[in-house]
């Protein structure tokens, strides 16, 4: 079979053998696969948009994209968050240019149509001498996708014909949503304004997968940072990042965390720790250097949570990072004391992407704890933090290496735990197994491929 | 009151910086900082009405950062340093202003700064803007006391691993 002079899109099948843990690198880098993806994943299913943070007030927006479909987030004037394509009607131009703002509706700059907040057309110059008043504003609205909040994170979905949101993302999924990552037991977690964005090479599937169960890659790709925070610290170099803690010097045990095994868009989580009393008292000892009020919050939220989650002992306390098929990446920082971050993987193309950033902390955390926890994460897995950009460098080489089809034929390998990835905690809901893996990688292909797979009832069949 | 020469030796000292960072000699560089620098670069956005600001910029580094950043790289483990960064800073429009009036031995200083970063064989970011530095004077010698770095860019062309 020679991979590289065929069409890779007609041979996915074989090319992504995710249940062997074989993956062909022209998934990655075909043109044919990038466009059907646009279809098939970001166009006909449920993609991440933003928070409802991000647009709290009527006429509040932000801009995002889908896939590469320019999209505004915004809560109309009508109290309703609506997702309307960036794109005016009559000819197609941006009618939004800013990142994000207020105002009381959109007015396209090439000939003036004017749309409400809620995307509804409202007025065109020239109506009623130009179209004789027979135009049928009600039909020229925005193009809207459909959007549900879940517990704050805002999805949409751009196909009419796709799957119910419930059906979308599972329950074990929503569980671990609404209960682990959005800490919705504690008072759930507020969304910092402001997209925090930078171009990278590679795929987006390549950050994608790195983010859902690459743990596997932290203690050689992040060495330089890792060798040198004790030694900083020794020389009483004392900074949010010298100080924050990580999962590499936590002793209990470690878990990658499947929701939606098997069944539907994955949720992967790594560095997944389950609470324990130590766990408890390293955190106590962080949030000392940052007064009494830290401590007992500390405290008190981790009670809240035992409590809410008494019937799932032993219960998940943190995690390290994390993505949302397709490609929405979550970084948990394996302590309250430590702000999330989350971002979204956009793709530019077979060989790029850019990613989206914004900053998350728990809501009721005190003032103390929120400012301490946001600059360990913009020290950190951000764009210009000790961590990400050496992501970024890994990435670049590895398009550098991927230009021809003649290094696409052997696949890459995804064996970890291959086999052995079963189910150690079954009183979670999901499959939670073994750590560092490649389990959840093999379930991010798994997924991809039943959407990508050749079928002309599906959107992008013909692509 | 500055007097020319303050002037002077506060463009040298910024040419001074540019050639240090350009030579790798990142110890040396952070003896032109003073021990309190606040060195800053805000999240450039294009906002529109009336928003929240941003929640926070993309760097706000104290000097035991920038020691933190440098002392990563001298691992030789950085792999977004390796082989090293060639950068080339050119600072110009410098402009000193005079607001030393209470004689507190500061001053404001604004300059443009275009920095090409090339890695590797092809790969390289253009990174363009302004910074706002006060400068302090300590034992005789202008030193940089606070430094907000302005990008003209909504998305960095790639991460940041180098100094402005």
């Amino acid at each position: 079979m020679e991979v590289g002079w065929m069409s890779v899109l007609g041979e996915l099948e074989s090319l992504v053998g995710w249940e062997r843990g074989r993956v062909s690198p022209g998934i990655y880098f075909d043109e044919e696969v990038y466009r059907r993806e646009q279809a098939r994943v970001f166009a006909g299913g449920w993609v991440p948009v933003g928070h409802a943070d991000m647009v709290r007030n009527p006429g509040d927006y932000v801009a995002n994209y889908m896939g590469e479909v320019p999209v505004i987030v915004v809560r109309g004037r009508d109290g309703q968050v609506r997702v309307l394509v960036n794109k005016c009607r009559h000819r197609g131009n941006q009618v939004c240019l800013f990142d994000r703002g207020n105002v009381p509706g959109f007015t396209c700059s090439y000939h003036g149509w004017a749309y409400g907040t809620d995307g509804a057309l409202v007025s065109v110059p020239g109506e009623a001498e130009f179209y004789h008043g027979a135009l049928e504003k009600e039909r020229w609205g925005l193009q809207e996708a459909r959007v549900v909040d879940y517990c704050g994170l805002l999805f949409a979905t751009l196909e009419e014909a796709a799957p119910a949101f419930e059906d979308w993302l599972g329950e074990d999924v929503r569980w671990w949503l609404r209960y682990f990552v959005l800490a919705e037991p504690v008072g759930g977690l507020e969304a910092l304004p402001g997209w925090h964005r930078y171009e990278s090479p590679a795929n987006w599937k390549l950050i994608a997968e790195n983010f859902i169960g690459d743990n596997y890659h932290f203690a050689h790709t992040h060495t330089s940072w890792l060798r040198v925070r004790h030694a900083l610290r020794d020389q009483g170099i004392i900074t949010p990042m010298t100080t924050a803690p990580h999962s590499a010097l936590h002793d209990g045990g470690k878990y990658s965390v499947t929701a939606g095994y098997r069944s539907g868009a994955p949720l992967g989580l790594g560095a997944m720790i389950t609470h324990n009393d130590a766990l408890l008292e390293r955190d106590v000892e962080d949030a000392q250097a940052f007064g009494k009020e830290a401590v007992e919050w500390v405290r008190h939220r981790t009670d809240r949570m035992s409590k809410a989650l008494a019937d799932y002992e032993p219960r998940p306390a943190y995690f390290g990072h994390g993505a949302l098929f397709p490609n929405l990446g979550l970084m948990g920082y394996v302590s309250p004391m430590t702000g999330k971050h989350f971002m979204l993987f956009h793709p530019r193309g077979p060989r790029a992407h850019e990613i989206w950033q914004w900053t998350m902390v728990e809501r009721e955390a005190p003032d103390s704890v929120k400012e301490i926890a946001v600059q360990r994460v913009y020290q950190g897995q951000h764009m210009a933090g000790v961590i990400a950009p050496d992501d970024v460098e890994n990435f670049e080489r590895i398009v550098e290496a991927s230009h021809s089809p003649a290094t696409w034929r052997y696949p890459m390998n995804y064996d970890i735990h291959l086999g052995h990835d079963q189910d150690q905690l079954p009183h979670l809901p999901g499959n939670i197994s073994a750590e560092p893996s490649e389990i959840n990688q093999r379930e991010f292909y798994r997924f991809w491929l039943e959407l990508m797979t050749p079928d002309d009832a599906k959107p992008g069949g013909q692509a | 009151m500055l007097t020319s020469e303050d002037r002077h030796e506060i463009e040298q000292l910024l040419y001074r910086e540019a050639h240090l960072l350009d030579e790798r000699r990142f110890r040396e560089w952070l003896d032109l900082l003073t021990e309190d620098i606040e060195y800053l670069m805000p999240l450039t956005e294009h906002v529109q009405g009336k928003v929240a600001p941003a929640g926070h910029p993309i760097i706000k580094d104290d000097k035991n950062t920038l020691r933190a950043r440098i002392a990563k790289d001298e691992t030789g483990w950085s792999h977004v340093e390796t082989p090293v960064s060639m950068t080339c800073h050119l600072i110009s429009n410098i402009l000193v202003v005079d607001d030393d009036d209470d004689g507190d031995g500061e001053a404001s200083v604004k300059s443009a700064f275009m920095v090409r970063q090339a890695r590797k064989l092809r790969d390289e970011a253009w990174w363009v803007g302004r910074r706002h530095d006060r400068l302090r004077r300590v034992d005789g010698q202008w030193l940089i006391a606070r430094r907000s770095i302005h990008i003209d860019a909504t998305v960095l062309p790639r991460g940041v691993s180098i100094f402005f």
